[in-house]
């Protein structure tokens, strides 16, 4: 196995609430005095590529992000699990890290880029989502611009010695196990929840992570270097129209008895 | 507000940071599920993390970070859910680990370090006796040297010795033990038996505490004698100083933790006035605590002595800091704040003992006078 390409997400932590301020339209959500962590559903393919490192000695992780210049904090978190090195292509501080300004399609079509110029990229390791837009395109938008084989949902992964990868996904009806053949394009696969646990990067491989190469490299540059037009790749495809907090759950009404009950969901329409 | 200079005094370096982010995502996911269960002493300072030998040499097994900061960050963040797990980790990284580390050769090093770096011992640290405690040079443990064998024979009795044991069946793994070498004092290592465990303390009862009895305990000098006979006296005072800093360390995460609680619930009454007043001070005090404590730590250097005015200080203002923080988060709370599940209550009964352990805060009264009058007359600057 040669290389392991982890493309990565700077998300607000899962565990902070978030705040929407409504004056500011499709771009209410606070990114500022937040606390950001790289995406949950990213550290599991940082550690799935780190697994898999270790099961195939000589393989290299390469983990990359795109956005602002902290972003440099989430790919030194992915060195300090083990990752090799990281490419991050930085975008200027106007332009939001987010879903808004930098849309899966800008994303892919950036990765694509960098897949074919690292060249020898036998697999890109994705979180199935983000957790800030939920829009779990990337990958697969990926696997369609490099005309790759792809898997969704990955439970479980396997690498064969003839180079492909068996993948289990859990669907609504049961595992289904599909095999990616090796076809000399690297193959695409987004990882879901239950594929492992990430470790903890601990303190000793912390302070080793600094020594990690990390490449960092503009927006600008990046799409100018792979032959990109700059107005195509950041004008997004999608319109955010509106973001707004979640309404207050309403007070309850408290019944009496299950006749009671079946009455009130009657008289809502919520039961025929 | 600029809050830049706040963040570089609490993550001077970017490793700071990083391990703060790495020790609380710890404790949110491990640490927090397990805090309210402390019927059983338990024993779950496993590492993995390179916590446990973070301030020991790398070539030895720990992580090399010689550094009160990373010292601070890690024990304010442990206690923020669990003290006495945080106790626990204090009396094996900071009493054992870290003392063995600055004051025992390389032989000893590679003899004792690699298990208690990873985890495969925990110990701890002997000083006070029954007779013993503030009066810490009172001590009558004695070790005398046997020609014959090239030993110590040592024996004792050692009082509230955290880790003494940690199954409530047998005792800890390997302790340093203070005693009389003559005149003075030398510090020893061994293994030993132990004959009360004291479980029914006012807090900290996940953190098993001991008597250790030595009898006739043998000790070959060239490997279980730590640092030059007769001349522990230094060592204890060194590295009592980084044992206030990390007891002061553990004030501020029961403080904030505490902060925490009382405004998540305040947030949910409409009637706050009569808590403000709980909530604002408490905040004030919390952040003086917490400025003290990393401007202290940030310029203590583990292998020096003469510290002593600052860690006593800081150890003196942050435990009584915490426990009064607990205490209001108590009232504000009210009877919600005196019942186990709503936390506060153990982190107050945990916070007590922080103005006992490492040092009673008379002990702090005695020594800051005596520094403090040792400036001549020399105004502070």
């Amino acid at each position: 196995m040669r290389k392991i390409l982890v493309p990565i997400k700077r998300v607000i932590d899962y565990a902070q609430k978030i705040r929407v301020d409504p004056s500011k339209g499709a771009q209410g959500v606070q990114l500022k005095n937040v606390k950001m962590s790289m995406n949950p559903f990213c550290e599991i393919a940082v550690e799935e590529a780190i697994q898999l490192k270790e099961q195939n000695k000589g393989a290299e992780v390469v983990a990359i992000s795109v956005g602002p210049k902290q972003c440099t904090e989430t790919i030194r978190t992915a060195l300090a699990m083990g990752a090799d090195r990281g490419i991050h292509i930085e975008t200027k501080p106007d332009v939001r890290g987010d879903y808004i300004d930098l849309q899966p399609w800008a994303i892919a079509t950036l990765l694509k880029g960098v897949v074919e110029k690292e060249d020898a990229v036998d697999l890109v390791l994705l979180g199935k989502q983000s957790i800030d837009s939920d829009c779990g395109q990337t990958g697969p938008l990926l696997a369609g611009l490099l005309n790759a084989p792809q898997a969704t949902f990955a439970a479980n992964i396997e690498r064969g010695d003839d180079g492909s990868f068996t993948v289990e996904r859990e669907t609504d009806t049961g595992t289904e196990t599909i095999k990616l053949n090796a076809s000399g394009k690297p193959a695409v696969i987004t990882c879901d929840l239950r594929l492992n646990t990430p470790r903890y990067p601990t303190m000793p491989n912390i302070m080793k992570a600094k020594k990690k190469p990390v490449e960092t490299i503009s927006l600008e540059d990046m799409v100018k270097e792979l032959g990109l037009d700059l107005d195509e790749v950041l004008t997004p495809k999608n319109e955010v129209v509106e973001v707004y907090e979640p309404p207050p759950r309403k007070e309850g009404e408290t019944v009496g008895s299950i006749d009671e009950l079946l009455g009130k969901l009657k008289e809502k329409g919520l039961v025929a | 507000m600029n809050t830049n200079s706040l963040t570089k005094l609490f993550n001077p370096t970017d490793d700071h940071a990083a391990l703060r982010e790495m020790v609380r995502s710890f404790t949110e996911r491990e640490v927090e599920p397990q805090a309210l269960d402390t019927i059983e002493v338990k024993h779950s300072i496993n590492d993995g993390l390179g916590i446990l030998g973070l301030t020991a040499p790398d070539e030895f097994g720990g992580t090399g970070l010689p550094d009160a900061t990373a010292v601070s960050i890690v024990h304010e963040e442990l206690s923020y859910s669990d003290p006495a797990l945080c106790l626990s980790y204090l009396a094996h990284s900071i009493l054992l680990v870290n003392n063995l580390a600055v004051n025992a050769n390389d032989e000893q090093l590679a003899l004792f370090m690699p298990g208690i770096c990873d985890g495969s011992k925990i110990g701890g640290m002997c000083m006070s006796e029954p007779n013993a405690g503030t009066d810490v040079l009172g001590m009558k443990s004695n070790a005398v040297y046997d020609s014959a064998r090239d030993g110590f024979i040592l024996n004792g009795t050692k009082m509230w010795i955290t880790n003494g044991t940690l199954t409530g069946k047998e005792t800890g793994d390997l302790f340093l033990v203070y005693a009389r070498t003559g005149p003075r004092r030398g510090q020893i290592l061994l293994s030993l038996w132990w004959r009360k465990a004291w479980r029914d303390k006012l807090g900290m009862r996940a953190s098993p505490t001991a008597e250790l009895v030595f009898e006739n305990v043998f000790l070959p000098a060239k490997t279980h004698v730590v640092g030059d006979v007769n001349g522990a006296t230094l060592c204890m005072m060194r590295n009592l100083e980084i044992e206030r800093v990390a007891l002061a360390a553990m004030a501020v995460g029961i403080a904030r933790r505490s902060l925490d609680e009382m405004i998540a619930y305040a947030s949910n009454r409409p009637a706050l006035a009569r808590i403000q007043k709980h909530i604002s001070e408490s905040y004030a005090e919390y952040m003086a605590g917490k400025c003290y404590l990393y401007a202290i730590a940030n310029g203590l250097d583990l292998s020096t002595y003469g510290n002593g005015l600052d860690a006593d200080g800081v150890k003196l203002y942050c435990a009584t800091m915490a426990k009064n923080v607990a205490d209001r988060a108590i009232q504000v709370m009210g009877g919600y704040g005196y019942c186990g599940e709503y936390t506060v209550e153990r982190l107050w009964r945990d916070a007590k003992l922080l103005e006992i352990g490492g040092g009673t805060n008379e002990s702090h009264h005695k020594n800051m006078a005596r520094d403090l009058h040792k400036l001549d007359g020399n105004k502070l600057e």
